[in-house]
This record gives C-alpha cells, sequence and structure tokens, in this order.
C-alpha cells in the first residue's frame, strides 16, 4: 500500500478541509451580522454572486468530505465487526452523496428558474 | 490510610471485587511501599514491582481512575480512600498483574532499534551534540504501558492502533541521525491504522510518569510523512 493511502490522505483532507470550513463560517456569521439578506430576491442575489456562489458550492464539497472522514474514523473505532462497518459506511456515503445532490437542488434551482 | 484494592484469581475467583486494606503511611512512602504493607497483611495479593525507583517500569497501576508508576507515586498526593486497579484495556492474569504481551508486540511492530545501512566504520558513529538533542523526551520511555492502556484508540484497537509508546519509539529512530531506514520506516506505518488511529485524545501525555509527550512524537511522524508523499 503507498503511504498516502487512506491514512496520511484522509487524515490531510481532513485538517485541509476544517481550515476551509473555519474561514468560510467566520465570513457567514460576518457577514449575516451586518448585513442580513432582507428577503428572498435578496438571498437569491447573495447565491447569484458568484464569488459567494463558488464558496457555498465548496462549502458543501468540503463539509460532506469532512464528515465522511469524521465518521470514518468513528466506525473505524467502534465498529470491529467488518460487515455492520461495510454496511454501515455505505450508510453514510450514500446518505452524504444525497445530502450533497439536495443541497445543490436547493441553490442551483432558484437560479435556473430566474434565469429561464 | 484507606486503600480499596482490585483482587481476582481466575483459578479460584468468580469475578473480580474490591477489598479493602488499612496502611499506616509514613513520611515519603510511595504508592509502590502501601502495596507491599498491603502484601504483608494478605500474601495473596499480587502485584508486579522491581526497581522501586521509576526505571524498570514493572509496577504501573490504575490509581483513582488514572494510570500511575507506583513507585514514584507519592502516596500523601492521593485521594482516600485510594482505589487501586490494574492498568485498563489488558486481559488480568491475576489481581493488579496484567497481561502485557500485545502492548510489546506493538513495541517489536516498530523495529526499535538502529538500521544502518552504510558498512560500519571502525569506530562508534558519531553524532553532533544538536543531533543528538533530538533525541531528548523520545529514548527516555521504560515500557511501564501507562500511556497505551490510557488510549482509548488502544482500548478499541490494540491489535492494529500501535499506541503511543510505540509510536513514540517510532519516532526516537526517526529522529535519530544514525539511523538510515527513515523511509522504510514511514512506510510501515501507513494505512488508517497503525498511527493515524491516533485523535490527540493526549490521555498518553497526561500519564506519562516520565513527562514524555507522545502526541507530539506522532506529529512529527505525520509531519514527515507528509514532507515525504508532497
Amino acid at each position: 500500500m503507498s503511504r498516502s493511502a487512506s491514512g496520511l490522505r484522509a487524515w490531510l483532507l481532513q485538517r485541509l478541509t476544517a481550515l476551509y470550513l473555519a474561514g468560510f463560517f467566520i465570513y457567514l456569521i460576518l457577514y449575516f451580522h451586518f448585513s442580513p439578506p432582507k428577503d428572498y430576491g435578496a438571498w437569491i442575489a447573495w447565491v447569484d454572486d458568484p464569488l459567494n456562489g463558488v464558496a457555498l458550492l465548496l462549502f458543501i464539497a468540503t463539509a460532506l468530505l469532512h464528515a465522511w472522514v469524521g465518521v470514518r474514523d468513528i466506525l473505524f473505532d467502534y465498529v470491529p465487526l467488518f460487515p455492520l462497518r461495510l454496511a454501515l459506511l455505505g450508510l453514510v456515503g450514500f446518505a452524504l452523496v444525497a445530502c450533497g445532490f439536495w443541497s445543490l437542488r436547493i441553490i442551483l434551482v432558484p437560479l435556473l428558474v430566474r434565469i429561464w | 490510610m484507606k486503600f480499596r484494592v482490585y483482587r481476582y484469581n481466575p483459578e479460584t475467583d468468580q469475578n473480580p471485587y474490591m477489598q479493602g486494606f488499612v496502611v499506616e503511611a509514613s513520611r515519603g512512602m510511595m504508592l509502590r511501599d502501601a502495596l507491599l504493607a498491603i502484601q504483608d497483611q494478605d500474601e495473596s495479593f499480587a502485584f508486579r514491582h522491581s526497581c522501586g525507583e521509576g526505571v524498570c517500569g514493572s509496577d504501573g497501576v490504575n490509581v483513582n481512575g488514572v494510570n500511575k508508576l507506583a513507585c514514584v507515586t507519592p502516596v500523601a498526593e492521593l485521594r482516600e480512600t485510594v482505589v487501586v486497579r490494574p492498568l485498563p484495556g489488558r486481559p488480568v492474569i491475576r489481581d493488579l498483574v496484567v497481561d502485557m504481551s500485545q502492548f510489546f508486540t506493538q513495541y517489536k511492530r516498530v523495529e526499535p532499534w538502529l538500521k544502518h545501512r552504510d558498512p560500519l566504520p571502525e569506530q562508534e558513529i558519531t553524532q553532533t551534540p544538536e543531533a543528538r538533542d533530538k533525541l531528548d523526551g523520545l529514548y527516555e520511555c521504560n515500557l511501564c504501558g501507562c500511556c497505551s492502556t490510557a488510549c482509548p484508540s488502544f482500548w478499541w484497537n490494540p491489535e492494529k492502533f500501535l499506541g503511543p509508546q510505540a509510536l513514540l519509539t517510532a519516532c526516537r529512530f526517526l529522529e535519530d541521525s544514525r539511523d538510515q531506514a527513515a523511509e522504510e520506516r514511514l512506510d510501515a506505518l501507513a494505512g488508517p491504522y497503525k498511527l493515524f488511529r491516533c485523535h490527540s485524545i493526549m490521555n498518553c501525555v497526561e500519564v506519562c510518569p516520565k513527562g514524555l509527550n507522545p502526541t507530539k512524537a506522532i506529529g512529527q511522524i505525520r509531519a514527515r510523512m507528509l514532507k515525504g508523499s508532497l
């Protein structure tokens, strides 16, 4: 097994995504504290800004990756029974991917509707 | 001074139980002295000990919930009633004596010896004072097992996760300027288990009777791995 296999790579991924998550949360808190969107239109406008939109999509990707490594670690620690662990890993992976597509739908559909 | 000690003799006892003893504390008395006094009262009571001064690492026990080396723990510092149990997570052989073979298996897995590839010099392999300083805080370990048996990751995966003690030793040889097998050592630590089950809980740092820092050593190994793979 190469050295970059799941051990080091997962650990690095979790730390890098943690940095982005921390930075994005600080931005969100400051932004919504100082200029909270007043209505639905303002929300759409906020997401429609390319910088915010890309940052938000990146946030969803990093949050899902971060959650995947974290839950994977918990299952490695506490579920020694292989078939059960595999099933749970599959379930969590499926749920996270589903969350990803659901968020994409929430973010992109209003924008697409507006364009059409 | 009141003590409650864990008793279990698998040959005669159905279940483990706690037994109370009263020991007269004297000035400078260490926990090991108290355990010896308990043994005077009941000679069937078993615990490991040898040098009595924190060098051999034989008398690691769990005192009031914290792993300590009995011979360097003054009883005056302990809250009464002092509850003494075997090191957690290890199979009990009898009373405070536990089976540490898995701990030593993990120690052996990091190949704790110098690997020198070049032809050996006529005399000793020299080291600069700076290179020698890097070993401070790594080489002092006496293998008492207090750290690894206090580590939740080692409790859950003792056969796969090497544990703080073995990883401290791995770092000791990675940092040694005379060792020439760094790549091989790092490759041997790859994968999600051996090294990366450590979640920096730092129980090991808290309990080490020698004041060593396995969590920092684990961080050093990870930094080395990262440097080697980017």
